[in-house]
């Protein structure tokens, strides 16, 4: 990457959910659904962050956009901490930050016709008056391949992946700089996802976006992203841009996941090496001390349950957190 | 949905050679035949009272307007035979039966009517406001709304109406709703809790609309089956407390009611006397207002619920 603008910087973020019982709702724990992440994006990239379910990629993804309020870190986006915003403030910033959602059933209102649906941020941004916002819509629903007569139609009418690209062009009617694409995929048909993830990469070169990209299809996330991170049980195990994460993966999580994305060639398919992780992801109320991967790890010591592995950078723009990541070559499949 | 009208590998989709916003009609969940047979027979029930009231004297309606203990037409009670000029009968006081129902079904549906808005109104304000905001305001109105739902409406307004013995129309109304609003309120509280999760309310807020406008522009279109069904309810409820009170002879006596002759003719004993149509009329008529509410409140959950649905 030649020039590094760092549109998003996220320092330390914390996201713990607490757990409430009885009458009085007493709070007798903690998910730490996100403990501790640290991260840059830059302008114009996709930045990839994959982890098996429950890992907390998607309450990242809606803490970094304030659905949830975060118990403790920094998100700094033009040099606003997000966290420490007004509410008239954080409005005007939703302007320049916006989110496609996994689900494209659940997430456009089923009594609100196509155009009241793509219209809605523009009328609460108040930028634009009935003629133009009526000619904006059908200009974004052709952006995103719609027929622009469907504007008087509801939801219900549509396939899963049209429903996904009305979505997309509600997200970029307000022109934003950042979209946090929360798995825009994974609900859609196989031949239907291509679809949508050459229109966002289409997008992307014509407005010049920057998406956050979560996603668990690894072959997806290498197809689309920069640079990839890869998340565990509320914490980043590694980072790195998709070429070095994808060929020369230094976490055992990392290889452990890569290993088990099928390659379409029988012959490198019958030699390589799969790892096998054992056991279940812990739970994230109690999670392992030290490093939270240690108890499904081939590598560990017991070091690992004392301390928490560093976020070290070991290569320039490669991250890992591992206390052995120096001796992971054994685990890769090569 | 009609799939095939779409040609989703293109990317660009073409449109329907019968142009847009059709729909196949059997999917339509208003054609819900509880919803509609209730509906016909509530309304008819109302415009029969309405232009009846126009067509018929309404001061037949006071004591000794009408001959004593006159049967409906075609049936012969002590030496007298009913006739067309008092074609339901009259009671022991020369008041005629036909006036009496009139006057008083869109009187107590009034009231129960009314007494329901109000109640659904502030079942709007504080379920909104428990289930979207939480925290505090919620644990205040839930702590609220369980209470007095637990106290036995009939049993408060029987010591209230003895006090007021002559609660008007909109005092009587704004007594009953009082105890109409808990009910809306609890399952409007649950249903936005719930849809408070729905991603396109997530949407909204991640486009900066402010909170009223997600309450009402987002959430309220799709809660209209509720709001309507509750309102039904309440008229019902409402209702049914009124002439219960009525009955016991704590009513209003200077307006007739349905509930106002029941206890009339109870306390001339009509039914041992035989005078059937004194007190069989207004119930039979009650009945069927209370079946048709139930009714549309039925079919109403039938809509909102598709679950609730048979195919």
């Amino acid at each position: 990457m030649p020039e590094k603008d760092v549109i998003l910087h996220v320092e330390d973020l914390k996201m713990h959910f607490p757990i409430k019982r009885g009458v009085i709702q007493r709070t007798v724990g903690y998910v730490h659904a996100v403990d501790g992440i640290t991260f840059d994006i830059y302008r114009g990239e996709t930045l990839g962050l994959v982890g098996e379910s429950g890992c907390g990629k998607t309450t990242a993804g809606r803490t970094i956009l304030q659905l949830y309020k975060p118990t403790a870190g920094q998100i700094v986006f033009e040099g606003k901490d997000l966290v420490k915003l007004k509410n008239e403030e954080m409005r005007q910033i939703r302007r320049k930050i916006q989110m496609i959602f996994q689900d494209p059933y659940a997430s456009l209102n089923p009594r609100m016709t196509v155009e009241e649906i793509i219209s809605e941020p523009l009328l609460v941004h108040n930028i634009e008056n009935g003629k133009e916002i009526h000619d904006h819509v059908r200009s974004l629903l052709e952006l995103v391949g719609l027929n622009p007569a469907y504007v008087d139609r509801y939801p219900h009418e549509f396939s899963g992946g049209q429903r996904q690209r009305i979505g997309v062009a509600r997200s970029l009617a307000l022109k934003p700089d950042l979209i946090v694409c929360d798995e825009p995929i994974s609900a859609l048909d196989v031949s239907i996802q291509a679809q949508v993830v050459n229109l966002l990469e289409d997008l992307q070169k014509e407005f010049g976006l920057t998406y956050l990209f979560i996603a668990h299809d690894l072959s997806m996330v290498r197809h689309i992203s920069t640079r990839v991170i890869v998340m565990y049980l509320g914490v980043f195990v590694e980072m790195a841009d998709r070429k070095t994460l994808y060929e020369n993966p230094m976490h055992p999580y990392s290889i452990a996941l890569l290993s088990a994305v099928p390659i379409p060639d029988p012959k490198v398919e019958e030699k390589r090496k799969r790892i096998i992780l054992e056991g279940d992801v812990p739970s994230p109320i109690n999670p392992p001390s030290g490093c939270r991967f240690r108890t499904r790890c081939p590598l560990a010591q017991a070091i690992c349950a004392e301390e928490r592995p560093e976020w070290k950078e070991v290569e320039p723009g490669h991250y890992v957190a591992c206390h052995f990541w120096y001796n992971t070559k054994s685990l890769q499949r090569r | 949905m009609k799939k095939t009208d779409f040609v989703e590998n293109t990317g660009v989709e073409v449109l329907a050679e019968d142009g847009c916003k059709k729909r196949p009609p059997k999917d339509n969940p208003w054609k819900n035949s509880r919803l509609i047979i209730g509906t016909i027979i509530l309304g008819i029930l109302i415009i029969i009272a309405f232009v009846g009231q126009l067509f018929w004297d309404k001061t037949l309606v006071n004591v000794g307007s009408s001959p004593l203990n006159l049967p409906p037409v075609g049936n012969e009670y002590r030496d007298q035979i009913g006739n067309w000029a008092h074609p339901l009968g009259t009671d022991n006081s020369g008041r005629d039966i036909l006036a009496l129902v009139l006057v008083g079904l869109p009187h107590s549906l009034g009231i129960g009517f009314v007494s329901a808005t109000i109640g659904l109104t502030i079942g709007i304000i504080f379920g909104f406001s428990a289930g979207y905001l939480g925290g505090r305001v919620d644990d205040v109105i839930r702590l609220l709304s369980d209470t007095t739902m637990n106290i036995p409406a009939l049993l408060i307004l029987i010591i209230i109406q003895s006090l007021i013995p002559n609660a008007g129309f909109f005092a009587m109304a704004l007594l009953l709703a009082v105890f109409a609003w808990q009910s809306p309120t609890r399952v409007l509280r649950a249903q936005v809790l719930s849809m408070k999760h729905a991603d396109y309310v997530k949407l909204a807020q991640l486009s900066g609309s402010p909170d009223q406008e997600i309450m009402f522009k987002e959430m309220m279109p799709n809660l209209m089956p509720f709001l309507i069904s509750q309102l039904t309810a309440g008229t019902s409820y409402s209702v049914l407390i009124l002439v219960g009170v009525e009955v016991l002879g704590l009513g209003s006596q200077k307006i007739p009611s349905l509930g106002i002759t029941l206890n009339n003719a109870i306390n001339a004993s009509a039914i041992l006397r035989g005078m059937w149509w004194w007190w069989g009329i207004p119930t039979i008529i009650l009945i069927v207002v209370f079946m048709c509410l139930l009714l549309i409140t039925v079919g109403l959950d039938e809509v909102s619920n598709p679950r609730l649905r048979d195919h």
